[in-house]
């Protein structure tokens, strides 16, 4: 994406708190109406960058450009950016209908605007039957509702979610994080939301970016994150994966190599000079028992087999002692059983190659 | 079970409960009785004859006023500080706890005569004010109501403090960012986010720093003198110089009627308050 069409645009944003650099020199560019996770482990910046964003914490350098408008400088009641906090930091002397009445108040909204927005917004979130209540008796998928209306009735420029799915069960989790993304997309709200969790960035986002020790590891799509992660990092960090370390012994004309590993001799496709330590990985999902022809081939012996409802994983492991992970959403061959030695195999093009001495 | 064990628990209290009796229950009873009883037996004569003096209503014009200051000074000087002090982090917050904890190790007669030094003709306040052009030649803000003021205002400030900080101490910092995320500005957060959600911690100090300055009598025996009363002072005076048992224990009434209804009020006023929030 070019800047011109960037609704956010964040430029060489850094911090440090003391000796400890948390954001280092950051760029990224949001459109308009796109929903952006930022996703990483804790301490990477990502909740760091989002409170720069909302102007609740100043960076040391670089800029945040809003619809066109440089807002570096602005505090945060000038920002028009909005905020659903992980606590939800709903007002507890207040009801829920003054929680969500609260910011058109502040913003000097005529009191006969204000009942309609506010009753619009409740009924957005199904929180319409609930308006008089105090916030303190609700549950907490309750709270995140109405916290999530408070910082749309104003009708922020950008939605900010710093991992507010975090305090809800399982269950819940999921069906909010659909029901908020239909929301968002309904209202055409521009987003940017933080989380630790890969499976919630990828259901939620239009693209993700795997954030590492206050840098930008990957801008892309779900899609593009988990088939091609661009460093080792993302390949860890989003989704299961086996890594080996690796040697590569040739490199041939047309890109392909040839790499030693404690499975044996693997090929993948790949720009690197014989000789050179890498790390190669592969995704569970794109293994399976049997030998094939013209792909990576190991033998292996089972350990355990795991039944996880819509999938089966398959726990092994290699001659010589090296775990790693089979799954499949369909039929184990037949009779397989642990302690079993079977062919494993797996496409060339779906081995992942890195640089060895990054992130393991 | 656990009743049962309730129950046993219960006789723990009993050296505090028994000692409480005789040293402060059965004297304050006999109080109580000495200010109705005249040499006729059963008389509300003494309380009748109280109010019907006008220099009684200047005493507790004069008792019921500083008290007031002295509230409102603390608060106003004390508020900030507690804010400051709970939302401060590591070796701060620690400093300014020592300094607000530490002096109250100090004798209040220690400080009493300390603020007599202080607010001479000749000293620092009057100095530093002539120095800054503010006043013209160097005045004596001792035994004056004012200084009065400063005196109690310094004694009682950490009982302000204390339970407007352990108030803001439990108030989530995220909500003063959410509402400034909602576009309030810095006044209306406060207006509407900080102060509503601090009211039970005012309430509380306050009632504290009243009925302390209500019932003082150190403080302005030695930074006021004999001249200006105080319902304390005056319930002192009768007993300790003029023999005046029947004057003391009016007054002593009066005072603890005042000290009781602060704290009725007050625990009112924060259940509302709780009850609301």
């Amino acid at each position: 994406m070019n800047s011109d069409q960037a609704f956010l645009e964040i430029r060489q944003a850094s911090k440090s708190f003391g000796v400890a650099k948390v954001l280092d020199g950051v760029d990224l560019a949001v459109a308009k109406g796109e929903f952006v996770s930022l996703l990483g482990p804790s301490g990477c910046g990502k909740t760091t960058l989002l409170r720069i964003v909302a102007g609740l914490l100043s960076a040391d350098r670089g800029h945040v450009m809003l619809d066109g408008a440089d807002i570096s400088a602005r505090p945060p009641h000038h920002r028009d950016v909005g905020v659903v906090f992980q606590s939800y930091a709903l007002f507890p002397h207040l009801t829920v209908a003054e929680n969500v009445a609260f910011g058109l108040h502040a913003k000097g909204a005529s009191t006969s605007s204000i009942q309609p927005t506010v009753a619009k917004f409740l009924d957005l979130v199904h929180m319409a039957a609930f308006a008089d209540r105090s916030v303190k008796a609700l549950s907490g998928g309750q709270q995140q509702r109405v916290a999530v209306a408070r910082a749309l009735a104003v009708g922020p420029k950008l939605l900010l979610l710093d991992e507010p799915f975090s305090a809800l069960d399982r269950k819940l989790r999921e069906t909010m994080q659909i029901e908020l993304k239909r929301l968002l997309r309904e209202l055409g709200t521009t987003a940017v939301f933080v989380t630790h969790d890969q499976d919630e960035a990828l259901i939620m986002s239009d693209r993700i970016a795997v954030m590492n020790a206050g840098l930008i590891e990957q801008l892309d799509t779900p899609d593009a994150i988990y088939r091609r992660p661009a460093t080792a990092f993302a390949l860890e960090f989003v989704g299961l994966s086996t890594r080996l370390k690796g040697k590569v012994l040739a490199a041939e004309g047309d890109g392909g190599l040839v790499i030693e590993t404690a499975f044996g001799i693997i090929r993948a496709n790949g720009h690197y000079l014989p000789g050179s330590a890498v790390l190669v990985g592969v995704r569970p999902e794109r293994m399976a028992f049997g030998v094939r022809e013209g792909a990576n081939t190991v033998h292996a012996s089972v350990r355990d087999i795991v039944f996880q409802g819509s999938r089966i994983q398959a726990h092994v492991v290699s001659a010589d002692d090296e775990p790693f992970l089979i799954e499949t959403g369909g039929e184990l061959p037949a009779g397989l059983a642990p302690g079993q030695h079977v062919p494993v195999s797996w496409a060339m093009s779906d081995t992942l190659v890195y640089p060895a001495g990054a992130t393991p | 079970m656990t009743g049962l064990r309730l129950d046993r628990m219960i006789w723990l209290a009993l050296p505090a409960v028994a000692y409480l009796v005789i040293v402060y229950a059965l004297p304050l009873l006999w109080l109580l009785g000495r200010s109705v009883t005249g040499p006729d037996g059963f008389t509300l004569a003494q309380f009748t004859d109280f109010f019907a003096d006008p220099f009684s209503w200047r005493v507790m014009g004069n008792t019921l006023r500083i008290a007031f200051w002295v509230t409102l000074v603390a608060l106003v000087i004390g508020y900030p500080v507690a804010i400051a002090m709970a939302r401060a982090r590591g070796l701060m917050q620690v400093l300014l706890l020592v300094a607000m904890i530490l002096p109250l190790s100090i004798g209040v007669v220690v400080k009493a005569f300390a603020w007599q030094i202080v607010l001479r003709r000749d000293g620092v306040i009057s100095q530093g004010l002539v120095a800054s052009g503010i006043w013209s030649e160097p005045q004596r803000l001792l035994f004056t109501e004012a200084g009065l003021i400063l005196g109690a205002t310094n004694v009682f400030l950490p009982f302000m403090i204390l339970p407007i900080y352990s108030v803001v101490k439990l108030i989530d910092p995220r909500l003063t960012e959410a509402g400034a995320t909602l576009g309030a500005s810095p006044l209306y957060r406060f207006r509407k986010i900080l102060l509503p959600l601090t009211l039970p911690g005012i309430v509380s100090g306050s009632a504290f720093v009243f009925s302390m300055s209500v019932s003082m009598f150190v403080i302005p025996s030695l930074l006021i003198g004999d001249r200006f009363q105080t319902l304390a002072t005056l319930t002192g005076r009768s007993y300790l110089l003029m023999r005046n048992e029947a004057l003391g224990s009016t007054t002593a009434v009066i005072l603890l009627v005042i000290a009781v209804s602060i704290v009725v009020v007050s625990t009112w006023l924060s259940k509302r308050i709780g009850r609301s929030l």
